[in-house]
Order: structure tokens, then sequence, then C-alpha cells
């Protein structure tokens, strides 16, 4: 493997080309099946611009995620709103690694 | 119906199909009044800012002899699996830096690990189209080895990422090489439901990563070689509750965001994304230009946020490891350039169960430790 994944094409838009031979059934028969299934997508897709008529805008939601974000402790962050836990700094308490710092200045 | 007749209303349906994508699309863009940044910068907020010293690399875990795909760490804080090209898992103590397990795979390639919520059991997955649990309690063989108690058995294509439902020790997620989910019983082996694959609105490509939501386990999403992101109901498993457009190549990981409304994506095409679950809006892109002006856009490989969600963590293909502020949408700090920092890509990166600690793991072979350790203010 040259990466740790295995990258494929995508195939996002719909073409309506690559159909089985003619006369062939198992070729109608998947062609039924890929109908029905592409007529079930346009339902939920017509379902989910019902949805859309009723959904907020992007600014509605965002004052409640500011304050979510802001009021949580966070071990990571410079200024942070408490409480603290002792425990987050337990890393700096182990055993010293050869060449890395690893103690509070 | 005749078979021309059949191939008409095939090409009006996928017409149909196209048409209602590209009215949701603009509908969407009529939505999409402002982003998080926007909104952030307005009421005043302004970047974090680090010290050079704040954020240390305070243990680096030396073991495996080949490049780490991935890793995972235990729900009660210090210990961590990772899985490596070099056929192995390595159970460690975060903490002592100390190696507990060694597990050598039957299949070599794997390509991600996870531990069980007990933290008893890990499961990993890759090449052979199969996830093979070990029990860590397991007697060793006559060769050393803990012995596979379980293999899961169904997908037909390679898999990618897999995670265990918190607080579940018999449930876990796959994300698979051919399109599909799966939702496994692990006591038995059975595969429960699938997600996609037959079904509309499933991937129509290679399945990347998967993410359950901690705050409502039913729920997870998925990332796909369709550059799409996939909203799932476990108890729906016809169809995908919402897929989440906007993205340009391939989306290589997805996360949730730790209030469980949101999650971060990230993709070949070098940027980060945050969508809100329950609207389908994209609110925020994370766009960054790189120092070394490469003539391919990085990619990214991995993200995780901080426990507030004010921090992302995303490794990138060209070894940089941005610290992005999410309200202004602004790189803070590069993991990749600090001293004792990794000398290949970050492959993946996770935080600590109590958020003190980020671990990231690279193809030069090994996991690095990473905490704040600079002055902290409480207020």
């Amino acid at each position: 493997m040259q990466a740790n994944r295995i990258k494929a094409s995508s195939s996002v838009e719909l073409d309506g080309g690559n159909l089985p031979e003619t006369g062939d059934i198992k070729g109608k028969h998947r062609i039924q099946a890929e109908v029905k299934r592409f007529e079930q997508e346009a339902r939920f897709l017509e379902q989910e611009l019902q949805e859309l008529d009723k959904t907020e805008k992007v600014s509605a939601a965002l004052e409640e995620f500011l304050r979510k974000v802001e009021s949580r402790p966070d071990p990571f962050l410079p200024v942070t709103t408490g409480p603290a836990n002792q425990s987050w700094d337990r890393w700096f308490e182990g055993p010293k690694e050869h060449g890395c710092k690893c103690r509070i200045l | 119906m005749s078979v021309a007749e059949l191939k008409e209303r095939h090409v009006a349906a996928t017409a149909t199909v196209n048409a209602l994508r590209e009215r949701l699309k603009q509908k969407r863009q009529l939505l999409l009044d402002t982003d998080v940044e926007g909104y952030a910068r307005s009421q005043g907020r302004a970047p974090i800012s680090f010290n050079p010293t704040d954020l240390v690399c305070c243990r680096t875990l030396q073991g495996h002899t080949g490049k780490v795909y991935s890793l995972d760490w235990t729900s009660e804080r210090n210990r961590i699996v990772s899985a490596s090209q070099d056929g192995r898992l390595i159970v460690w103590n975060a903490l002592t830096s100390q190696k507990t397990h060694a597990i050598k795979l039957q299949c070599a390639w794997v390509m991600t690990c996870a531990f069980a919520p007990n933290g008893q059991s890990v499961a990993c997955g890759g090449l052979d189209n199969a996830c093979s649990i070990f029990n860590l309690n397991s007697q060793v063989d006559r060769d050393g080895n803990i012995p596979i108690s379980r293999i899961l058995t169904g997908h037909k294509g390679y898999v990618s990422s897999c995670q265990y439902m918190p607080d579940q020790e018999t449930r876990l997620i796959t994300g698979s090489g051919d399109h599909t989910c799966f939702l496994w019983d692990v006591s038995t082996g059975q595969r429960v439901s699938v997600f996609g694959g037959e079904f509309p609105s499933g991937h129509t490509s290679d399945v990347y990563s998967v993410s359950i939501n901690s705050s409502n386990s039913n729920m997870f999403v998925s990332g796909s070689c369709d550059a799409t992101a996939r909203l799932w109901d476990i108890r729906i498993f016809s169809r995908a509750v919402r897929t989440y457009h906007g993205h340009q190549g391939d989306v290589n990981t997805v996360k949730f965001f730790p209030d469980g409304q949101r999650f971060g994506t990230g993709s070949d095409d070098g940027t980060c994304r945050l969508f809100d679950m329950r609207t389908g809006h994209q609110l925020q892109v994370y766009r960054q230009e790189h120092d070394n002006n490469d003539i391919d856009t990085p990619t990214v490989t991995s993200i995780a946020f901080s426990i507030s969600g004010r921090l992302l963590f995303a490794g990138y293909s060209n070894g940089d490891c941005y610290v992005w502020d999410t309200l202004v949408s602004k790189v803070v700090l590069n993991l990749g350039t600090l001293q004792n920092s990794h000398e290949g890509r970050i492959s993946c990166l996770g935080l600590s169960a109590d958020g003190s600690a980020l671990c990231t793991g690279s193809w030069d072979k090994n996991l690095k430790i990473w905490a704040f350790g600079g002055h902290r203010r409480v207020i």
C-alpha cells in the first residue's frame, strides 16, 4: 500500500449512464431496482426540501453554541472556566523523558 | 414494461434526483446568513493565545516498527491501543510509557483499532475485510500471542474504521470499503444492521471513518470517499437520516463535537468543516494556507476536538498538526513545528477521556502525548 488508505475514485454525480445490456433479464431487473432506488431517493429529497422550509438560519443557533463551548472546563486552554481538576497535570508528574521537557516551568 | 421504457424511466429518475439535489443546495445556501467565525468576531471573541512552551510533548511512545495508522484511548483515561503497518496492536500505559500488551495480528494489513468501554478488549480491522476482537485478559498461546476471541466477518471490502458503542461492550460499529457501515453484536459475532449498500441514501463510495455520538449513542456519523458525511440512526437502517455536502474531496475523518449537536470532518480538499447535526447546516470551514507551499494541498488525515470544543486538532499529510480556535477559525498553534514533534505524517490522533492529553500517531512509527504545561488561569 502506498498510503494508509485505499483511495477509490468517487462517484457523486448521477449521469444515468452505465446501464446493463438490453435483452438481459438480469440487466432488466437491475435497471428496475435502480429506478426504484432513485425514485425513493427523490421522495427523501423532497421531504428534506419541505423540512428546510421550517429550518432556521445558521445564526439562530450560534448564541447557544458559543455559550456551551465557553462554559465547559478545558485543560488545554490557558484561560478556562472552572472547576479545574488536579489530575489534568498528572502528565507532568510522571517519569521524565530523555530530552523532553515534562515539568511545568 | 419494456427495457427501453425502463431506460427512459431511469434517465428521468436520475434527472429528477440531480435537480432536487441542486434545489436543496440552493435553498440551504439561502439559510447560511453567517458562520461561526462571523458570529464569534461580532461578539468580540479573540483567538486563544498560547505561549511557545504551553503545549508540550511529554511522552514519546516507541515500539512500533512500522507506520502508526490508528489509535484509541480507554474511557478510564490512561491507556491507549495503537495499530501499525508492522502488523501489531500495542496497548500502552500512556502515563508510564510502558507497553502492557503487544498483539501480533494474523492479517498484518490493519487500518483501525478501538478499545472496548471496559478496557478489557480491543478490536481491529483492515484489508482482511474483517474485525478481530482480542480479550486482553486471555491466556497467551504457545507462541506468546493473545488469541482472537471473536472475528466479525461479512463486509465485502476493507474495514477502515471501528468504534464500540459507549458503555456497551457488545456493540461495535464498523465502516468499510464496501460503502457500508455495520452494527455488530460482538458476543455472538453476528451483524445486527447494515447502513447503506442496497438502500437509497447510503454512501456511494468507500467509508473511511465513523464517529458515535456520546450524548446519544443511537446516532453515528460516517465519512466517505464520496465527499459526504452521513448521519445514521441505528434504529432506522433503511436510510441515512441526513447527508452533509460541502467537501470537494474524500472525507477521511469525522468526529462528533463534545456537545453531541455538531460534528467535524476532515478531507482530501485540505479543509476541516463543522456541521450542525440537526439542521444539516455547514457552520464553518477551516481552511489554511500551509507554509511550505506544496503544489498539492495537504490533506486532512485526522481530527479531534478538545473537551470544550474550543480547539480542533487536525493532522495533515505533510506532517502539520494544526490547533484551530474553532470559534474564530484561526490556527493558534502548529504541533508539527514544536520541539520534539513527529518526523512524518500524523495519521491519527485522539484526546484522552478527561481531555487533558492528546495522543498523535505518525508514519514515523511513534506515538506522542501532548498536554498543557503552561500557567493556567481558572475563571
